[in-house]
């Protein structure tokens, strides 16, 4: 019989709109400071006057979405769609 | 953290509010525009003064910090309250287009901060310019040196002012320094010209040839 389980968030693609400034490199690279997250990225997608529109793509063995999202925010940016989700299921004291 | 650490953390918030709302051009434009102003105003006065047959320095001194305290209070709120309407303006455009309330974002906080950022280069730039021109005779009022020796120094510091302004200009525009510096010398000659024609003329003469 298997021990307790918990779910950790693994990936997380989101479709985010932004402006310009901050850019998806410093955007990213304060993604990529959080705790549980090993990987970012960004692709550009459509630009226009004001905004532009990029595919996040995070990779980590224990992503929090709460985080993440306050990052986003607080570079002005929101998330429009949440595109694909990973999620892993481990055993309480299971290494990753 | 460490208060050093704290300070230059902020230090780099700061400027990067001034990189996403590109203030640092606007700050640019009102140094020189006002320093420019003050040192200009200085000139107007001490030259006016000396025509006058002050020999006072005191009322050159009184007059001088009159002028920069008005000229910074100017600048100051003036630019405050123009900078926060064009960054209130150009936040809610963007919020329009992000179709979101961007409050307590890097946005949000970087309008605030530069808005105040922009008054302060504003409202310390002429009155900068102004104390340095004022500066011979505050020397001159502890005895230090005479008035004729501060209005001749006083008269120095303003063209050495005038002629930083135009080479920091011509360092920016990436031409030559020392003809823009020179150049912005010329524009300050000519102003004391004028000055001197007209209140040398005396008052009366002077309203009488105007009109």
């Amino acid at each position: 019989m298997s021990g307790p389980q918990v779910v950790h968030v693994t990936k997380l693609v989101l479709d985010v709109l932004k402006p310009h400034q901050p850019s998806i490199l410093e955007m990213s690279k304060l993604l990529g400071e959080l705790d549980g997250v090993k990987s970012v990225n960004t692709v550009l997608r459509e630009v226009d006057a004001d905004t532009e529109t990029v595919v996040l793509s995070i990779d980590g063995p224990e992503l929090d979405y709460e985080e993440v999202l306050d990052i986003i925010e607080q570079c002005s940016a929101s998330v429009h769609s949440m595109d694909e989700v990973s999620v892993q299921s481990v055993e309480t004291g299971e290494p990753y | 953290m460490a208060p050093w650490d704290a300070f230059r953390g902020r230090i780099v918030q700061f400027r990067n509010y001034v990189r996403i709302t590109e203030a640092d051009e606007i700050a640019r434009r009102y140094f020189v525009m006002n320093a420019f102003d003050g040192s200009l105003t200085m000139l107007g006065i001490i030259l006016g003064t000396y025509l006058a047959r002050v020999q006072d320095s005191k009322i050159v001194i009184g007059a001088g910090i009159g002028a920069s305290l008005a000229m910074g209070m100017s600048g100051f709120f003036g630019t405050y309250m123009t900078e926060r309407a064009e960054r209130t303006r150009k936040l809610k455009k963007l919020e329009r287009a992000m179709v979101t309330n961007l409050d307590e974002t890097v946005w949000d906080n970087a309008s605030s901060f530069v808005s105040i950022w922009a008054a302060v280069v504003d409202g310390l730039s002429p009155a900068l310019a102004a104390i340095i021109a004022v500066l011979p005779f505050v020397m001159s009022s502890f005895g230090t040196i005479d008035f004729n020796t501060a209005f001749i120094t006083s008269l120095v510091l303003i063209a050495f002012t005038l002629f930083f302004l135009g080479a920091y200009l011509g360092k920016i525009s990436e031409e030559n320094i020392p003809i823009n510096g020179v150049r912005m010398l010329l524009v300050g000659a000519l102003t004391g010209f004028f000055v001197w024609l007209i209140s040398g003329l005396g008052g009366e003469t002077a309203v009488a040839l105007v009109f």
